[in-house]
């Protein structure tokens, strides 16, 4: 079968069970939404490939059951990701304090330098907000992760998400490629610069604009 | 290697070595000297001589601190005399005096019996010298062996005694031959041992390689290999008469109690098996007497396992599969019964209906389980009309149940896939008290399912793959190599009986059905298995890897046919019983009596009546009204239903 791609990214979706990690793959997947989704037993994942800067890019998003007792199974599908997005419901607090015991879940089972971003999901509801939006983005500077207020069900965000994760890890692809091959013109050290300079704005004035 | 420095040991190769085989018996031994544990060897002593060689632990193990130092002197009979050429212990002595040697060129018969545990051998017609047990295991590999050594045939009059043709002449011959064609640089006797010794593992690398040099040399002649020789009509037979040879080494030979195992072993045909009416109301009420007492209770089960239940009388049968109801009880005991568990239930309901707030914000793993359920219970089956819509009255009862669950069994609590596994029992059942106990009966069954660590899923991920190993060797092969040997891909059909994957009105027939406990223990995987082998074609033939795998199966669902799946479950299953290769590790997974064990005189369920006689045991079968209640299915005999229930069918 021919390649309809330029690359691969293995993303996983991990966070407490109910905070609409399926909601958010089926959002980025389908864009749809469904209220009666069913809960996720062992593990599944869609696919997207998305044009990122001119390559086709294709996602594989794996999604996971969130209840803590199946981590034994799940976390033998975090080998190999390359991107990891962490979802707590903004509605729940419980399951943004746990966001703690999910990074080091992944510090614990997935590769030291896979990319990761923190989602607040369920933004849309916010009458029953439990976690605010300053404490999101507190926690993901503490942890140096990217954060976003996400709503699976009004489209809020989702696209954004999986763009930015799936950007950061071509560009570190990009820079890896880049360091095993120092022999390349002036061109490449020119990218590198520019990247540097990009890099600092990018996230944190883009987060804190939603 | 430097070969012996004690005169006595000739030059001699270990062939083949088995070890923990005890010395039951030899005539001219002391009584000591039996009972003892060692090793069972076939050297090479000579250049066309060998031997079957006994030798006591001690004579193995005398220096030997390390199990490594153990396998090197074992590996290297040359190692062990050099250790002992200066200063042989009177110890050493006594035990080298206590190997048995069998020279096979005497070698007139073996014999093997007790599920091919006991061997004996005779060098004089009529009498058996030696008798050695097999520990471990049994002596399968070790005649394979011996059989590549001599020509064998068995007799008439017993057929777990062989005799010894001839010395085994026409290797020579063969032997002879390699060495003329100058194919093999080394020495010819190995090359051909090595043939027929690697066989069973690398059957195609070892022998085709050697052989497609001769071929060559009969089809291309001169040009073929290096043009010297001239091949002759000899060489030709030869081939034809060597790969025959092997051919034969590589099929089923069977006897009552013993069998050689095939190099490739494969299963028997698998039958198919019809799938039977549900049970009927009318059956169903002439199977209770006139007090309400479920007679018959094991030929209801068949009937059920052949057919499931009519959906009419569901309600009431499942409170029975389930141990909410004891068959024995009769109408009036059971109406006891109902209202003592109505109260058991709502008084456990009401332990959290009146936790107040206040309380329930000081009980934090109490309100975690509340939210997990609160969550789940939204999420069940909403688009199955029972459940579907706002504020649908049936999701405070899936919710009351599963809350009342947890102050059941507070340990276990409330584990995602329990609202899956109670929504098809109270959309059958339609009020909480039956639902709940019913419910209680299937967790009881599954609660290795929701394991804090999982242990239960992760046995049975185990078993489930070496099941398939054993029915469907190629497929675990292929899914090993996709990294997919950890079976998780299963987890979901697993944890929660396959409700994800069929609809209602099927998934209450699979359960039903399972829920007989027929015709074997972990009859589940066996599900498992038939699906995963129905798909063999695609996971192999379109080379599925890690991903494809795992997303073929999710895809699965609702695209499964529970009956053809379940007639091939029982299928397999009979494959599996009956094939010459069984193995204890699949007995057991399957509930099956050991072989080598003492079997139990009890078992005398119809589920393991089945012919047995192929799995090892000589013991004819109880055969107990079977006559009527057997049909053969593509040569297989199969006990469907006891003569009772053969009546009721009628």
């Amino acid at each position: 079968m021919a390649k309809t791609y330029d690359c691969l990214f293995k993303l996983l979706l991990i966070g407490d069970s109910g905070v609409g990690k399926t909601s958010i793959l089926f959002r980025f997947s389908e864009d749809a939404f469904n209220i009666s989704f069913i809960s996720t037993i062992g593990i599944d994942f869609k696919i997207r490939t998305i044009d990122l800067d001119g390559k086709k890019v294709k996602l594989q998003i794996w999604d996971t059951a969130g209840q803590e007792r199946f981590r034994t199974i799940t976390t033998a599908y975090y080998r190999g990701s390359m991107g990891i997005m962490l979802v707590y419901d903004v509605t729940n607090e419980k399951s943004f304090e746990n966001i703690k015991n999910w990074i080091r879940n992944i510090e614990e089972n997935a590769s030291a330098d896979v990319e990761k971003m923190i989602l607040g999901n369920k933004c849309d509801l916010d009458s029953k907000r439990q976690v605010s939006k300053e404490r999101g983005e507190q926690l993901a500077i503490e942890y140096q992760i990217k954060f976003v207020e996400t709503s699976a069900k009004d489209s809020l965000n989702v696209e954004y998400a999986f763009f930015t994760l799936a950007r950061d890890i071509k560009a570190k692809m990009e820079k890896k490629q880049e360091a095993s091959n120092p022999t390349r013109g002036s061109g490449a050290h020119q990218l590198r610069a520019n990247e540097q300079q990009r890099r600092p704005t990018s996230w944190l004035s883009r987060c804190s604009l939603l | 290697m430097s070969s012996s420095s004690v005169e006595d040991i000739p030059d001699q190769k270990e062939l083949f070595t088995q070890d923990g085989v005890l010395l039951k018996a030899c005539i001219g031994r002391s009584v000591t000297e039996l009972n003892s544990v060692g090793m069972l060897c076939i050297v090479q002593t000579g250049e066309h001589t060998k031997t079957i060689e006994w030798r006591p632990i001690d004579t193995i193990t005398i220096d030997s601190d390390t199990q490594d130092q153990e396998w090197a002197v074992v590996n290297t009979i040359g190692r062990r005399e050099r250790t002992f050429s200066g200063n042989l212990t009177a110890d050493y002595l006594t035990a080298r005096a206590r190997i048995i040697r069998i020279p096979l060129d005497e070698l007139k018969s073996f014999r093997v019996t007790r599920n091919c545990q006991l061997i004996q051998f005779s060098t004089y017609p009529g009498v058996w010298q030696t008798t050695f047990y097999f520990q471990h295991g049994n002596a399968e590999t070790f005649i394979a062996n011996l059989k590549s050594h001599v020509k064998t045939a068995k007799t008439r009059h017993d057929r777990n005694t062989y005799v010894v043709v001839e010395p085994n002449t026409e290797s020579q011959v063969l032997n002879r031959s390699f060495a003329e064609l100058d194919i093999f640089t080394e020495n010819t006797t190995d090359v051909v041992w090595n043939l027929v010794s690697n066989f069973k593992q690398r059957p195609y690398e070892t022998t085709m390689e050697a052989f497609s040099k001769l071929t060559d040399i009969v089809y291309y002649g001169n040009e073929g290999v290096n043009g010297k020789r001239d091949v002759s009509e000899e060489v030709a037979d030869l081939l034809t008469k060597s790969m025959s040879a092997l051919e034969e080494a590589t099929t089923v030979t069977k006897s009552d109690e013993y069998e050689v195992i095939s190099v490739k072993p494969t299963l028997p045909p698998r039958p198919s098996i019809p799938r039977g009416p549900p049970l009927s109301a009318e059956k169903w009420e002439g199977l209770q007497d006139t007090e309400g007492r479920v007679t018959e209770v094991e030929g209801v089960k068949q009937l059920i396992f052949r057919g499931g239940v009519a959906h009419s009388i569901r309600q009431s049968v499942w409170k029975y599969l389930l141990d909410f109801y004891p068959w024995h009880m009769t109408t009036k005991q059971l109406k006891i019964l109902h209202r003592k568990r109505t109260d058991e239930y709502y008084a456990m309901k009401l332990q959290w209906r009146s936790m107040t707030e206040a309380q329930e914000n000081r009980f934090a793993e109490y309100r975690d389980r509340k939210s997990l359920v609160e969550k789940d219970v939204n999420r069940t089956d909403r688009t199955h009309p029972f459940y579907a819509g706002d504020n649908n009255p049936n999701l405070v009862l899936l919710q009351d149940i599963l809350m009342t669950y947890v102050m059941y069994n507070f340990d276990l609590g409330y584990v995602q896939g329990m609202s899956d596994i109670l929504a098809p029992m109270l959309l059958l059942m339609g009020n909480e008290v039956d639902s709940f106990w019913c419910f209680v009966g299937f967790m009881d069954r599954i609660a290795s399912n929701f394991d804090m660590d999982q242990a239960g899923m992760k046995q049975q991920l185990l078993h489930l793959q070496q099941l398939l190993a054993f029915a469907s060797p190629e497929l675990a092969r292929h899914l090993s190599s996709k990294d997919s040997g950890n079976m998780y891909f299963c987890f979901r059909w697993l944890l929660v009986w396959f409700k994800r994957e069929f609809s209602h009105r099927d998934i209450m027939r699979l359960w039903e059905v399972l829920w007989t406990g027929l015709p074997c223990n972990n009859f589940h995987l066996l599900i498992c298995v038939a699906i995963l082998d129905a798909e063999k074609e695609t996971f192999i033939n379109r080379d599925f890897g890690f991903t494809e795998i795992l997303k073929h199966v999710n895809d699965l669902s609702m695209c499964l046919d529970v009956d053809r799946i379940l007639s091939s479950a029982e299928g397999i299953y009979h494959q599996i019983l009956s094939a010459p290769h069984l193995t204890n590790q699949i007995r057991i997974v399957l509930g099956i009596p050991t072989v080598g064990n003492v079997t139990d005189p009890d078992d005398e369920e119809p589920s393991t009546s089945m012919d047995t006689k192929d799995n090892g045991t000589t013991e004819p079968d109880d055969g107990r009204d079977m006559e009527e209640g057997s049909i053969e299915y593509d040569g297989v005999r199969i006990y469907t239903v006891t003569k009772n229930v053969w009546a009721l069918l009628a």
